[in-house]
């Protein structure tokens, strides 16, 4: 029951993002001078900049053409990235003190959404206490720490889990004391009933697919001029994480999609998991063959070295690297082959990343990386902590999907999508 | 003549050469794509630092010791001077130094551990690792600078580079570098006191404690040596990595050990060259990232790693119990 | 004899649960050879290890050469001249001859080890010692007694004042014997001072020239050796302990069953084509020179090594015993000679050592029956008259003579029927050994086979009803009591050594 409905939210969010992913490349050219000429005037506001923060909110997307007017004026305002989600109003109760279990505090990524919660704990009035494992893989080490957070009894606690399955007996307790959870970045879906109140966390199949639509923008010719078969490669860093999953079959389903609209056929193959997976793919000897690989470990070196085995191979013209150590495994491996780049005519191949951090930024920025899909860490801390003063005050709170959002050279620096771009 | 033949035969570094060329064999007839110049380049590229690593890994295991510092060591050295260069705008080149200065003092610290406070060498360097591990954690991830920024020429330490883009000329030096260093410290191995009281506390201690040699000092000294390839090894480490990660390295000191045993390092101590630890860690780093290239599946390349390295354990046992017999 | 050249006064020295020197004096002249005898744990090597520093003394006074002096370590005292030739081989198998002989000076050509240099001068110093060894091969290819020959020219090419032989002639053939008393004499003639410590009556006539006995760690007196006879110096040795009368004919009765039954063992290189029988009730000596391959036939008798061939019948059936665990089964116990690494567990209360072996017998369901394993224990406490305050006492805080005590009622709550002594007194206190003699005598008489591996002489002739004896992994003579005596026993023992 509850996978149903967390299905129907999932994919009622992909549509709306989808939209609002759209419409917000329009409203750029003139929002961003507004917003810079603006923020000086408006406000002594602290790092990380609060306005140019993306707009998921539907509403405001609709009205693309009326937002330069309107933000300004909401930047003044607390609580103004709320306005027109279900958190708009919120007010805490009591200065409650939330417990926050990170996945670790290995990359900037984590502190771009502490940050957030910097923002929303300064608007309103709350604060939290942030704890995380030394590298994301140490499991057991998270399990305890949220124990110890959970038999301290706090009013709810912000958990971006390591391993799902494993924080479950942890869920269950909270659901027993009564202590709302909140995930973030990382959905728990066989969570206790009455453990989870909601989930902030990117909608990664949506942000699959963003990479996969940017890529087959750049490769559509070449794919359609191909003589014989071309690959498409996809590094992923493992075949057991929800979101990374997630996020390999949104672009392999949609670039199966799409390479199928335009007539041609295309096929899956490599890791096991991901073929299977894969929906709607052709058999046998097809146009297009999408090769999806994973390491045995997590580490930069081994994800390089797949990447290496296939950028090596004549018929690849793109590859896809699913979160930032896989990108970066595929810049590692490019760095011996220099085939990487923003020409697919030219013989280029197509490289899109995922994530941020200053080497795929430069890489992005100096076109060798054609562009890269970001998530939104600052805004699912932000909406993190609304959501668990929400359910502190006993107020009911529902799932909150984030965008993947596209970026390369020509929008690195716009002030939508840099907050995002951590180091 | 046969004699001469039978005796290298029996070497177990002849052994994995032999290894050695097969894989390469069998992976240029199966993938094409191996035999390009820029698989063996990045093949290399990812070798050094597991190279550096084995080389002074070598000595506290011909001591009958170990030290499992050495990856999250490496790790954390790479990170703190990575944040230094990044926050303080400190040169590369002190930098490195600062790696290296690292390695030798968490080297020192296992050794006095070890010889001096008696505490078996796993458990010693076990907490260290963790030590290590958990100050690296600290830090946050940061990517040395890359070959177009501002002190991006440590780069070509290892790897000279003509020109741009696709036709660019990449020599490999680094090999040559460790090579060399390789055959410095078989030297250093075997024909200074040092390298003699390596071998000698690995295969009777006490023996050396009674000829009067302040066998401590040679203790220490051999994790203080193993400390300073780790910490070149973080060089080595950060030019290849993209971003050096915080809270990894856990692993990486095992394909080094597994490089020295299969090398022919006497698993109980006492005998070892550094020319097999080099052969050794080749046969490691061709495993790890060649079988990628035959379309193995990642859980087949480690299932494969594990093999072979029992192998190699095991011909240092047959050959032991042959040579028992043979006297 | 020249004038003094060290003195040691009112040397005291404790280890936890033995006094080990009790007030002991010695002396050495220059050109002196001056032996130091006692039976096994009088503590002559205690008092050597004092002056060497590798113990340090808890009171008393050395004087060398006319100074005060107190070393801390081997090192200064090999730089101040006294060295000495270890009982226990010290050599690092793995390093070749020269290695071993110049390690901790080795010449130097900068950073570089010069190894010609150190084969030249080992060549000549075997040249010296007209012994004939490959100083590049390894050491640990090197037969015992050539290994002995290296310690002794190790010893020599120190510039030393004063050497230390601790019982050189332990492994070394008659040949190898005289060549050392060669060498000895010719170092008494450059004015050296000499301390010989040995069991042989025989060796201390031939070569010193004045005796020293300890007992049970005290000094007892210093003889002129050519003043005094065997007896008096065994008199002195041996003191008021009155011993188990030694056995002039075996005690086992003739129709007695054979309980074991070995046929053509072969094992290592240690252990060849061994084949013996042991019969109920009877102790069997095992007789022969260091290395002679002894303590290894019974290793792998007892499953404790691998074994390349041979037969094993106990009472009269063929056996499997690739391990330990499968020799246990056969209800045969093996006491090592080195207690402490192979026999108990030091840290361990006797209770837990006592059961170590058979504990399965004393459990209730998953749990130890604390109960029952205490009754056992504390009735071997009694029957093998155990000094101890109660069971729980650890057992690194007993007397050598008492850990005995402790393997064999291990070996005795298993139920052992066959048990293998090896080294059964050795590093226990004289009064304590006649103890453990008693008991092999009782255990005997009470039916259980004992197969006894003694490096001392009047041992093996005072405990077996038969004696077998080995050299170089081979049976070379098997004698009944009756008729052996220790020069039959010697001969035997040397027999395939040229």
């Amino acid at each position: 029951m509850k996978k149903k409905v967390l299905a129907t939210v999932l994919s009622a969010a992909m549509a709306v993002s989808m939209m609002a992913g759209c419409g917000q490349k329009a409203a750029e050219p003139a929002a961003a001078p507004a917003t810079e000429a603006a923020a000086p005037a408006a406000e002594p506001a602290p790092a990380p900049e609060p306005e140019p923060a993306p707009e998921p909110e539907p509403a405001a997307t609709e009205e693309a053409a009326a937002e330069p007017a309107e933000e300004p004026a909401a930047a003044a305002t607390e609580g103004e990235y709320t306005a027109g989600t279900p958190f708009s109003g919120i007010t805490a109760k009591e200065a409650y003190k939330f417990p926050i279990d990170v996945k670790s505090f290995q990359s900037t990524y984590w502190q771009a959404a502490l940050a957030g919660m910097d923002i929303a704990k300064a608007e309103l009035g709350v604060d939290y206490d942030a704890h995380g494992p030394n590298s994301e893989s140490d499991i057991a080490d998270q399990v305890n720490m949220l124990n110890s957070d959970i038999n301290s009894n706090p009013p709810g606690i912000g958990l971006a889990a390591c391993d799902t399955s494993s924080v479950l007996d942890s869920l269950q307790t909270c659901a027993d004391k009564g202590i709302p959870v909140v995930c973030f970045d990382t959905g728990v879906a066989d969570a206790p009933e009455g453990s989870v109140v909601c989930t902030v966390a990117t909608d990664n199949a949506q942000a699959g697919e963003v990479a996969a639509d940017n890529m087959y923008a750049a490769l559509a010719d070449v794919i359609a001029n191909a003589e014989g078969q071309v690959r498409i490669g996809e590094i992923n860093q493992d075949a057991t994480a929800l979101n990374i999953q997630q996020r390999g079959l949104g672009f392999i389903n949609e670039m199966i999609a799409l390479i199928q609209a335009d007539g041609k056929t295309v096929s899956v193959e490599g890791n096991e998991f991901y073929v299977n997976a894969a929906e709607g793919a052709d058999s046998g000897d097809t146009d297009v063959v999408i090769e999806v690989q994973v390491p045995a470990q997590t580490t930069v070196e081994l994800c390089s070295a797949q990447a290496q085995a296939i950028l090596s191979k004549a018929d690849t013209i793109g590859v896809f690297g699913s979160n930032q150590t896989a990108a970066e495994g595929l810049l590692a491996a490019d760095a011996n082959l220099s085939l990487l780049g923003s020409d697919p005519e030219a013989g280029d191949v197509i490289g899109v990343g995922f994530d941020a951090g200053s080497i795929i930024k430069g890489a992005v920025a100096s076109g060798q990386m054609y562009g890269a899909v970001t998530q939104s860490p600052l805004m699912m801390g932000y909406y993190t902590l609304y959501a668990l003063t929400a359910a502190a005050n006993g107020d009911p709170v529902e799932d909150y999907p984030t965008d993947g959002y596209w970026y390369d050279a020509s929008n690195i620096d716009d002030p939508t999508i840099a907050p995002n771009l951590y180091d | 003549m046969t004699k001469k033949k039978n005796k290298l035969l029996s070497d177990q570094r002849f052994i994995v050469l032999l290894v050695i060329a097969a894989l390469i064999i069998i992976y240029m007839i199966f993938s094409p794509e191996f035999r390009q110049y820029s698989s063996i380049l990045s093949m290399l590229d990812f070798s050094y630092y597991d190279v550096l690593m084995a080389i002074g890994v070598t000595f506290p295991l011909i001591t009958a010791g170990v030290d499992l510092s050495i990856g999250t060591g490496m790790v954390c050295y790479a990170l703190l001077a990575g944040s230094l260069i990044r926050n303080q705008h400190v040169p590369v080149g002190v930098a490195m130094l600062v790696c290296v200065l690292l390695g030798c003092i968490v080297g020192m610290v296992n050794g006095l551990l070890i010889a001096v406070m008696n505490l078996p060498p796993f458990l010693a360097t076990l907490c260290t690792c963790m030590i290590t591990r958990g100050i690296g954690s600290m830090s946050s991830a940061v990517p040395w600078p890359t070959t177009q920024q501002d002190g991006g020429w440590f780069h070509s330490i290892f790897k000279l580079t003509f020109g741009t883009g696709r036709s660019a000329l990449k020599i490999p030096i680094g090999f040559i570098l460790v090579v060399a260093l390789v055959i410095l410290m078989e030297f250093v191995l075997n024909h200074t006191k040092f390298g003699r009281y390596t071998i000698a506390i690995g295969s009777n201690k006490e023996a050396v404690i009674l000829s009067g040699i302040n066998v401590k000092f040679y203790h220490v000294m051999a994790y203080v040596i193993c400390g300073l390839f780790a910490g070149l090894a973080a060089i080595a480490y950060a030019a290849v990595v993209p971003t050096v990660q915080p809270g990894t390295g856990a692993g990486l000191e095992l394909d080094a050990i597994g490089g020295v045993f299969v090398g022919g390092v006497s698993a109980t101590g006492g005998y070892g060259s550094v020319l097999g630890t080099l052969a050794g860690v080749f046969v490691i780093v061709l495993l790890k990232t060649g079988l990628p290239y035959v379309g193995l599946q990642a859980n087949w390349q480690q299932i494969i790693t594990g093999a072979v390295l029992i192998a190699a354990v095991l011909i240092d046992v047959i050959k032991r119990r042959r040579a028992a017999k043979a006297q | 004899m020249g004038e003094c050249i060290l003195k040691m006064e009112d040397i005291d020295k404790s280890f936890p649960g033995v006094h080990a020197l009790d007030h002991v004096h010695f002396d050495v002249n220059k050109g002196e050879v001056h032996a130091l005898m006692g039976e096994n744990g009088a503590g002559k090597s205690t008092l050597m290890k004092v002056l060497t520093g590798i113990y340090t003394k808890d009171s008393g006074s050395i004087n060398f050469e006319g100074r005060e002096v107190e070393f801390h370590n081997t090192r200064e005292a090999q730089d101040a001249g006294i060295v000495i030739v270890h009982q226990e081989l010290n050599m690092v198998g793995d390093l070749t001859v020269a290695q071993n002989i110049f390690i901790g000076r080795e010449f130097m050509k900068g950073f570089k080890i010069d190894d010609k240099k150190m084969i030249e001068e080992s060549n000549r110093l075997f040249a010296e010692l007209k012994i004939e060894i490959d100083p590049k091969a390894k050491m640990k290819d090197l037969t015992v007694g050539k290994q002995q020959m290296c310690e002794i020219a190790k010893a020599i090419s120190h510039d030393a004042k004063l050497i230390i032989f601790d019982e050189p002639s332990a492994a070394l053939t008659e040949k190898e014997i005289e060549d050392l008393f060669v060498i000895i004499r010719d170092l008494r003639a450059k004015n050296l001072g000499i301390v010989y410590i040995s069991h042989r009556m025989d060796e201390i006539k031939v070569i010193t020239d004045r005796v020293t006995v300890m007992r049970d760690g005290g000094y007892v007196g210093t003889l002129i050796t050519k003043d005094c006879t065997k007896e008096d110096i065994i008199n002195m040795m041996v003191g008021r302990v009155i011993y188990e009368e030694p056995k002039t004919k075996s005690q086992v009765a003739p129709d007695a069953p054979v309980v074991l039954k070995v046929e053509h063992l072969n094992a290592g290189r240690m252990v060849k084509d061994v084949s013996f029988e042991l019969r109920k009730g009877e102790i069997l000596g095992f007789s022969g020179l260091m290395g002679a391959g002894r303590t290894e036939t019974a290793r792998a008798l007892f499953g404790a090594d691998p074994k390349t061939s041979g037969d094993i019948y106990v009472n009269g059936e063929k056996v499997t015993i690739n391990s330990p665990q499968d020799a246990v089964k056969y209800g045969i116990g093996y006491l090592s000679e080195d207690r402490k690494r192979y026999g108990i567990v030091v840290q361990k209360s006797i209770t837990e050592n006592s059961t170590l072996a058979a504990l399965e017998n004393y459990m209730s369901g998953i749990f130890i029956n604390k109960s029952a394993e205490k009754k056992v224990t504390n009735q071997y406490i009694k029957e093998l008259a155990t000094k101890t305050p109660n069971a729980d006492q650890l057992v690194v805080n007993l007397s050598g003579g008492n850990q005995q005590k402790v393997v064999i009622a291990k070996w005795l709550v298993r139920n052992c029927d066959i048990l293998i002594f090896d080294e059964p007194t050795r590093g226990i206190d004289v009064g304590a050994k006649n103890e453990i003699y008693k008991l092999m005598n009782r255990l005997a008489a009470e039916g259980k086979s004992i197969i006894m591996i003694s490096s001392e002489m009047t041992e093996i002739l005072r405990m077996s009803d038969r004696i077998v004896i080995m050299c170089e992994g081979e049976k070379t003579g098997e004698i009944d009591i009756a008729e052996a005596t220790q020069e039959l026993i010697m001969d035997k023992a040397t027999r395939n050594i040229e």
